[in-house]
């Protein structure tokens, strides 16, 4: 994919990306998407621009997938506005986005058409244009649903739901490289505990780590909610587990149980911090990853988030740049709580507002002052009627209080349900590393 | 890695030469990734099969055109782009001073004599020349030398675009807000490339990623799947 196959004369289209980057502005800056790859330059500094990657639904609008950009620089004119929707001519539900190793490219999956769709989002951020779309995913790994995209040097680690055989929830961890082809796979363990089920995946590369969780098959998440969770059978079809691999090695270290499907796992990049975070939907607990006095990850059942009875569905995270925080999103009451972590062992829910009927995804920029929310879980999984609002709202936060700045309906729109969202500038020069650096010293003692 | 810093750092410092020197008294040291992990023993996992290196024209530090594959088949690669006005503390002075590292170990290793090669290709074909290059680098090729290392340039911009292109490296040029002319830097992910005898990317590693004791490991790994007996 990598500037790209569908470019007859690659050369042309490498300048063309020094052109586009040499007429834009330079401005230094200081933010954070804590969700992002350690490997992914960060935008340190004010956004301009939020994709959504957003669900068709039959009979709103054109009934197609979309990437949709929407300016989010205070500063611009068409600040809090949709400038630019890429019709993908179909509908594949599709879920998650990944931002490439030198934030260039932009990779979607789609978990029913089991189709990857890469962006080109550098050569101009506020248009982004289709350069590749894969389709062998399935005939090359025998794994369903792509979902979760890290990025490697020089290649996208990705995370699939579930597999083509029975299409349960045992699956794998995916290697494409950077041009879009398959390198490798390898499957979620079943021995020490594990059940083989996989959802996200977060990198820690100061500990030479990644941290996988565990959801559930196309089975389960292509049904009705209302079926589904009348379906005991089906109830019992969620993964239990998380697990610690070496990264380097693929060869996973430890079967961890955290019962009730774990999903997004991120880690505090705090200098210093050695922990991982998570929440599990069904349980409603947030499950924190340390590494014990011995050396040994250990995972620990740290809070419970709500009240569990109710099963509010602990839904997306977003931790702060400096681990003390963490907004934890519960799709069924539509409402956001804030954490402080300070310890995150003790963890203490502080804030809480509700957002609308439903919310889902929630993203913080590096300053934690700018909070963004969307709603859609599923595409049938969402709730009907009038509770299936489907918005982006930003928010400033100044520590108390959420103070909504903007917010755009995807329904009025004509868009169609609203799911994940990444960051962009529009200067790609003004990105800088997350910076887990140590100095020259520390390089010199490091271990043989 | 089992000398004092301030020893190695001293023969890092005169290996990297005068430029190097000079960037290093100027500006802040460069920042390393932490590394709070042993790293798995060479030999004992799999590098995959990345992408194939590409093929381009170029020009060795004594002007003479080459192809590229010339120096990227037949031994381990290490293969990195730079350019030598670059003075990104995470960048190019960063890579220089990992494959300083590496080679003084490589050097410990009589095993590895005329198996591992390192290459550095300029992004500057205007500035980067064959002359500035060669003072840049020293002169660390030939059959004399127990690692050869190869600094090289092209032509033009026209023809480095493509090799850029083939192995995934971004670049921009940065602009002068006030001008609107080049300032002389460009903005890149630090790149690192690991190629084996077939010309196959085996790893590439960014700045968090490109940490001396693994890349160490990682040319044993492939030297090991060749064959070679390591200490």
């Amino acid at each position: 994919m990598k500037n790209t196959m569908h470019v007859k004369n690659p050369a042309r289209k490498i300048a063309l990306t020094i052109a586009v980057s040499a007429t834009l502005a330079a401005t230094p800056a200081f933010a954070d998407e804590t969700s992002c790859s350690p490997y992914t330059p960060l935008i340190k500094g004010q956004e301009d621009l939020v994709y959504v990657w957003t669900l068709g639904v039959k009979g709103v609008g054109d009934g197609s997938d979309k990437l949709v950009t929407v300016d989010v620089n205070p500063k611009s004119k068409t600040y809090g506005k949709i400038i630019h929707k890429l019709s993908l001519g179909g509908r594949g539900e599709v879920h998650h986005v990944g931002l490439s190793d030198d934030r260039r490219y932009l990779w979607g999956g789609a978990l029913d058409s089991n189709k990857i769709y890469v962006f080109d989002i550098g050569t101009n951020p506020a248009k982004p244009k289709l350069t590749k779309t894969i389709t062998d995913f399935v005939q090359k790994t025998g794994f369903v649903g792509p979902h979760s995209f890290i990025a490697m040097p020089g290649r996208m680690m990705i995370t699939p739901l579930s597999n083509n055989k029975d299409h349960g929830g045992e699956t794998g961890v995916v290697v494409y490289n950077n041009k879009g082809d398959y390198v490798a796979h390898h499957a979620m363990p079943k021995d020490g505990g594990g059940d083989g089920y996989g959802y996200d995946a977060a990198i820690n590369p100061a500990k030479n780590v990644f941290l996988t969780s565990s959801f559930t098959g196309w089975n389960n998440y292509m049904m009705d909610l209302g079926k589904m969770v009348k379906d005991g059978e089906a109830m019992k079809r969620f993964g239990n587990t998380s697990v610690m691999w070496d990264m380097k090695t693929m060869k996973p270290l430890k079967v961890f149980q955290t019962p009730g499907a774990p999903l997004e796992v991120r880690w505090s990049w705090k200098a210093g911090d050695n922990w991982a975070v998570t929440t599990t939907a069904l349980t409603s607990k947030i499950w924190v990853y340390k590494q014990d006095a011995k050396g040994e990850w250990q995972v620990k059942d740290v809070a419970t988030i709500g009240d569990p009875a109710k099963i509010p569905l602990p839904v997306d995270i977003s931790i702060t740049a400096d681990g003390r925080g963490m907004w934890i999103n519960t799709f069924m009451d539509g409402t956001t709580r804030y954490w402080d972590m300070s310890d995150p062992m003790k963890p203490k829910e502080t804030f809480t507002k509700q957002i609308g009927s439903q919310v889902n995804m929630v993203s913080q920029s590096f300053d934690g002052k700018r909070v963004y929310f969307t709603t859609s879980l599923l595409g049938n999984w969402d709730k009907k009627g009038k509770d299936d609002e489907q918005f982006l709202k930003m928010y400033n936060w100044d520590g108390k209080d959420l103070k909504l700045a903007f917010e755009i309906d995807f329904y009025k729109e004509k868009l169609g349900r609203a799911h994940h969202m990444k960051f962009q500038a529009r200067d790609l020069s003004t990105l800088k590393p997350l910076d887990m650096a140590s100095n020259l010293p520390a390089l010199l003692a490091q271990k043989q | 890695m089992g000398l004092p810093a301030t020893s190695r750092l001293a023969r890092l410092l005169i290996r990297g030469g005068l430029f190097f020197l000079g960037w290093l008294t100027v500006t802040a040291a460069p920042a390393a990734p932490i590394m709070d992990f042993v790293p798995p023993a060479a030999g004992s996992y799999k590098l995959e099969r990345i992408q194939a290196a590409t093929e381009g024209a170029v020009i060795d530090a004594k002007g003479k055109r080459r192809r590229l594959s010339e120096f990227t088949q037949g031994q381990v690669t290490l293969l990195a782009f730079m350019y030598s006005s670059c003075a990104d503390p995470n960048g190019c002075p960063y890579a220089l001073t990992v494959m300083h590292l590496v080679k003084d170990q490589l050097e410990k290793l009589p095993e590895t004599r005329g198996r591992v090669r390192f290459v550095s290709l300029s992004f500057d074909p205007v500035r980067d020349t064959p002359r500035v290059l060669a003072l840049y680098g020293g002169d660390h090729s030939g059959a004399r030398q127990h690692l050869a290392w190869d600094f090289l340039t092209t032509r033009s911009r026209r023809e480095l675009l493509p090799i850029l292109h083939g192995f995934g490296q971004d670049v921009g040029v940065d602009i002068d807000k006030a001008t609107g002319k080049p300032v002389g830097t460009y903005s890149h992910v630090l790149k690192v490339f690991l190629i084996d005898r077939q010309r196959m990317v085996r790893e590439i590693y960014t700045t968090d990623y490109l940490l001396p004791a693994m890349v160490l490991n990682d040319i044993k790994t492939l030297l090991m799947e060749e064959g070679v007996r390591l200490r």
